[in-house]
């Protein structure tokens, strides 16, 4: 079992090494029977098969011992697992609350307490039970934790539940453990498990995060803190994915060049008295309403993330998009310390 | 009684009239209603749906080698674990042993000679024909659901790439198939039984394919009408299963379980079946305990139907359900590990040949236990949170299905292949695809069961390089390869002793069903008289005959005819 960094985890692991030893008795034994069996009644070639007919074929006593004994043992086994699992089921009352939504290919964390929103990172108090009420708009997805020894499948048109108490500060892989399609290997998180004082700071950190940074370092701010939400579909390097490279995606939208699946192009949208009057509003539908406008070649399997973006969140998007050069070099690696002299900050939106 | 003395001396074999040669042309095969011709088409389409299968899940494994994937991107992944898992589940484990193996022996082993229905039975095979079609061209469209075809996933037009329909008609029809199948066996032990063959009789293989049957013609039905609704929620937009549209997903998911979980048994209840006649045969002794595996069989048939809700103790359904589900789960156990205490039993003083069939019927026992016990930690409903949906779950079932369920058919097939191709294939060679494929299988898939503790989930076409995986991913892969060379070799040696092998006798390992005293390949009408029917696990009336270099009756002993009621122990 791996490293175990939940209240919930020892018992768990205790069961499972108690059937091991369970099993590996009892594996034992039946594989020495049968290889004592098979060598001390082996037959050899040169002879032919005897036929023993005083062996017995039948026993009573024997084949009721057979049954019984499994039966105590799988019982026991019952007890212990249901015991566990109820206490799994059961959140205490004073957890802290935490909102997730799995969608096709990602995770967001949202603190109701702190008004905070993470994206595939998920920052929760050490000794602290934390109860994750999840929801998926698109198709299931499940929710696991190794560490916590903890999953739960997250089904659309329903609200599921999950709690845990981490025991050990540090990071914790989260995975996506119900088939959801194309990106489903690369739907990973997070857990980042900070002692009280930490966290109480991080979560203030991140509450205060977009009023505290200057427009300048914004679009710098959104390649680090919220592109990680498009990288299962958008590549850096001009790969196609399940949606368009961001290379190249503010000159393709400024000209209007992009081709949408129904033969139109961008252009015939832009301008006064069009759908978009400035390119970036091209960018900020497509956030939104995905759905509106699909680019030739690709299949428009991207979510909407209305209500999951702060304004500000997409101003950065806009702008990080904008500056692209600046943050990210030809191979698409991203720059480090980009200089951003001059940069441009008009969103657009607010002109 | 002619056919019983000697019969290989007096008919001889392959010379004389068989099922082979009796009639010839391609349309006397197509259009045969002759239960062997059958079975061997089926045994045909199945070994090539295993060729196929196993191609793909070879690179599922070389995918696997490194964490970024090596071969394939997360498309191409996602749908060759779907073709695998496809044709595995419904063209090779599901059919394999009933409908190829037990199309040809079931009527042989019953004394019969047909099934009951024989064009209903022909009608089936083509069913199965045509929805095997539907299920390949639905996969190769690009389906990617994975064999579950979880909804909502499955019903968005998007992601599924518009191959569900076809995928579901296939499995529709090979539902069907299998529910003809099941039912022309029930009227055949039912009513084609004949004098002396009273229930307590049959060779346990029957029982099995009895339990089997049942489970078909209850079970299939379900999963034929989920299908059906899902094709018509995802045609006219009715709302059964799609959130959108009202549904509920879970209630796919308890539909799709109430048939999968009683269609695993409908894979391993006949492998038992096979196990317990090969051991009782290759250990030349007497089946220890006959009626516990007999009820066992039956037991195990009738509990599969309440277990279907352990597939889904981390998926929403009530807490106090899955509690139930964790409970009648562990009753299905019992009677599986009496089973498996009735064959070491058997083996107990007795005879035992290290032939190939043997060493997979040993080695069935060995697998089947570490996938029953592996069963242990995830009927516990805590530790199974953990370990659901990760390569653990992967591992547990490859060693039910593959590692018991196939082994039951690759022993089955190597137990009845004299039968079925009338020759003899090289025993050194059978052992060592054994060997090969024993290290293989166990390289390939106990590894995974560190990967899927230490959390690795299933069905991804990349993990994360420093999580530690890879190591076990190599060995795994490794093993794969073994266990394909195993397998080529096992085809090169069938294929070589159908030109080359020696002339299989009447009765090559010392069996005393029904099957092995018709001579090898059997006459067209099986059996020109009505066969004697005694003990089938009382050996001691056989002896090695030298001359025919097969078992044959014993001079000594009074051969019982059809007067033999009173010596009848149920």
């Amino acid at each position: 079992m791996p490293e175990n960094a939940s209240t919930a985890a020892q018992g768990v692991d205790d069961l499972f090494y108690f059937i091991n030893n369970i099993n590996y008795f009892f594996f034992g034994l039946i594989v020495l029977i049968l290889i004592w069996f098979a060598l001390r009644y082996r037959s050899k070639p040169s002879e032919h098969a005897t036929f023993n007919n005083d062996a017995p074929v039948h026993n009573t006593p024997l084949e009721l011992t057979w049954t019984a004994i499994p039966l105590l043992i799988v019982g026991v086994l019952f007890w212990l697992g249901m015991d566990g699992y109820l206490h799994l089921t059961d959140a205490p009352d004073n957890s802290y609350p935490v909102q997730v939504t799995s969608q096709k290919w990602s995770w967001t964390f949202e603190h109701p307490e702190y008004g905070v929103t993470e994206a595939a990172e998920l920052t929760v108090p050490l000794g602290r039970p934390v109860r994750l009420l999840m929801t998926s708009p698109d198709v299931i997805h499940s929710l696991f934790i190794p560490a916590f020894r903890v999953k739960q499948d997250i089904v659309p048109g329903r609200y599921s539940s999950l709690w845990f108490e981490a025991t050990k500060p540090g990071q914790y892989r989260l995975y996506c453990t119900e088939y959801c399609g194309k990106d489903h290997s690369k739907m990973l998180a997070v857990v980042n498990v900070l002692p009280e004082d930490e966290f109480q700071e991080q979560l203030g950190k991140l509450a205060r995060e977009y009023e505290e940074i200057s427009d300048h370092d914004l679009p710098a701010y959104a390649l680090a803190r919220l592109y990680n939400r498009c990288a299962s579909c958008h590549s850096l390097d001009g790969k196609s994915g399940t949606g368009p490279s961001f290379k190249g995606l503010w000159e393709r939208t400024k000209n209007g060049t992009t081709v949408f699946k129904d033969g139109s192009t961008l252009k015939d949208y832009m301008g006064p008295g069009g759908q978009f009057e400035v390119p970036e509003n091209y960018i900020r539908d497509s956030i939104l309403n995905p759905q509106n406008h699909i680019v030739q070649n690709y299949t428009g399997a991207m979510p909407t993330f209305k209500g999951q973006l702060k304004e500000r969140q997409i101003d950065a998007l806009v702008l990080m998009l904008k500056n692209y050069d600046k943050l990210v070099d030809e191979q698409g690696n991203v720059i480090e310390n980009p200089d951003l002299t001059g940069v441009d900050i008009s969103t657009g939106v607010d002109q | 009684m002619t056919t019983i003395d000697n019969p290989s001396l007096e008919i001889p074999g392959l010379d004389g009239d068989n099922y082979l040669n009796h009639s010839r042309g391609i349309r006397s095969w197509i259009l045969t209603l002759d239960h062997k011709r059958i079975g061997v088409m089926y045994l045909v389409s199945v070994l090539s749906s295993f060729l196929l299968g196993g191609i793909f899940a070879l690179l599922v494994r070389t995918q696997l080698l490194v964490p970024d994937g090596l071969i394939m991107n997360q498309d191409e992944y996602n749908q060759a674990f779907t073709i695998h898992g496809g044709v595995m589940v419904f063209l090779v484990i599901i059919p394999g042993i009933p409908a190829a193996l037990g199309n040809f022996i079931l009527p042989i082993m019953l004394g019969a000679k047909d099934v009951a229905f024989p064009r209903l039975n022909l009608f089936s095979y083509y069913l199965w024909v045509v929805g095997a079609i539907f299920l390949v061209m639905a996969i190769f469209g690009g389906l990617d659901t994975g064999w579950t075809f979880y909804t909502p996933y499955s019903i968005d037009q998007d992601s599924a790439m518009g191959g569900v329909i076809p995928a579901v008609t296939g499995a529709f029809l090979l539902g069907f198939a299998s529910i003809f199948t099941g039912m022309n066996f029930i009227v055949t032990i039912h009513r084609l039984r004949p004098d002396g063959m009273t229930w307590f009789r049959m060779p346990l293989f029957l029982w099995a394919m009895y339990g089997t049957a049942v489970i078909q013609v209850l079970a299939t039905p379900v999963l034929g009408i989920t299908l059906a609704l899902l094709a018509v929620e995802r045609t006219f937009g009715v709302g059964i299963f799609d959130p959108a549209l009202g549904g509920d997903p879970v209630l796919y998911q308890h539909f799709f379980w109430f048939y999968s979980h009683p269609a695993v048994y409908i894979m391993i209840l006949p492998a038992m079946g096979v196990i317990s006649d090969v051991i009782a045969v290759h250990s030349h002794r007497h089946i220890f305990g006959y009626a516990f595996i007999a009820w066992s069989s039956i037991a195990i048939a009738i509990f599969s139907f309440l277990v279907w809700g352990h597939h889904m103790f981390t998926s929403g359904q009530s807490p106090l359900m899955s509690v139930i589900f964790s409970f009648i789960t562990f009753s299905v156990a019992i009677p599986s590990a009496v089973k498996v205490f009735n064959w070491l039993a058997t083996m107990y003083k007795g005879s035992i040949s290290w032939n190939t069939t043997m060493l997979y019927g040993m080695g069935f026992i060995a697998l089947f236990m570490i996938g029953g016990l592996t069963g242990l930690y995830l009927g516990v409903i805590s530790v199974d949170v953990h370990l659901h949906d990760t390569y653990f779950i992967v591992a547990h079932f490859h060693y039910t299905m593959m590692g018991s369920a196939l082994i039951g058919f690759i022993a089955g097939l190597h137990h009845w292949w004299p039968k079925i191709s009338g020759r003899m294939f090289n025993e050194n060679a059978g052992r060592f695809a054994f060997v090969l494929f024993f290290i293989g299988y166990n390289m390939t898939f106990f590894t995974q069961f560190m990967l899927g503790s230490h959390g690795m989930p299933r069905r991804y076409a990349t993990y994360p390089a420093d999580a530690g995986f890879q190591t076990y991913h190599i060995v795994s892969t490794i093993g794969s390869y073994l266990m394909a060379i195993a397998f080529f070799t096992m085809a090169g040696y069938f294929i070589v002793s159908i030109f080359k092998g020696r002339k299989a006798p009447a009765n090559p390992w010392g069996g005393r069903s029904l099957e092995w005293q018709c001579t090898s390949p059997p006459p067209f009408d099986n059996f020109s008289e009505q066969p004697a029917v005694g003990d089938c696990y009382d050996f001691s009336v056989l002896r090695w005959d030298e001359a025919t270099h097969g078992y044959v009756w014993r001079e000594d002993v009074e051969h019982p005819g059809h007067e033999t009621e009173q010596t009848a122990s149920a």
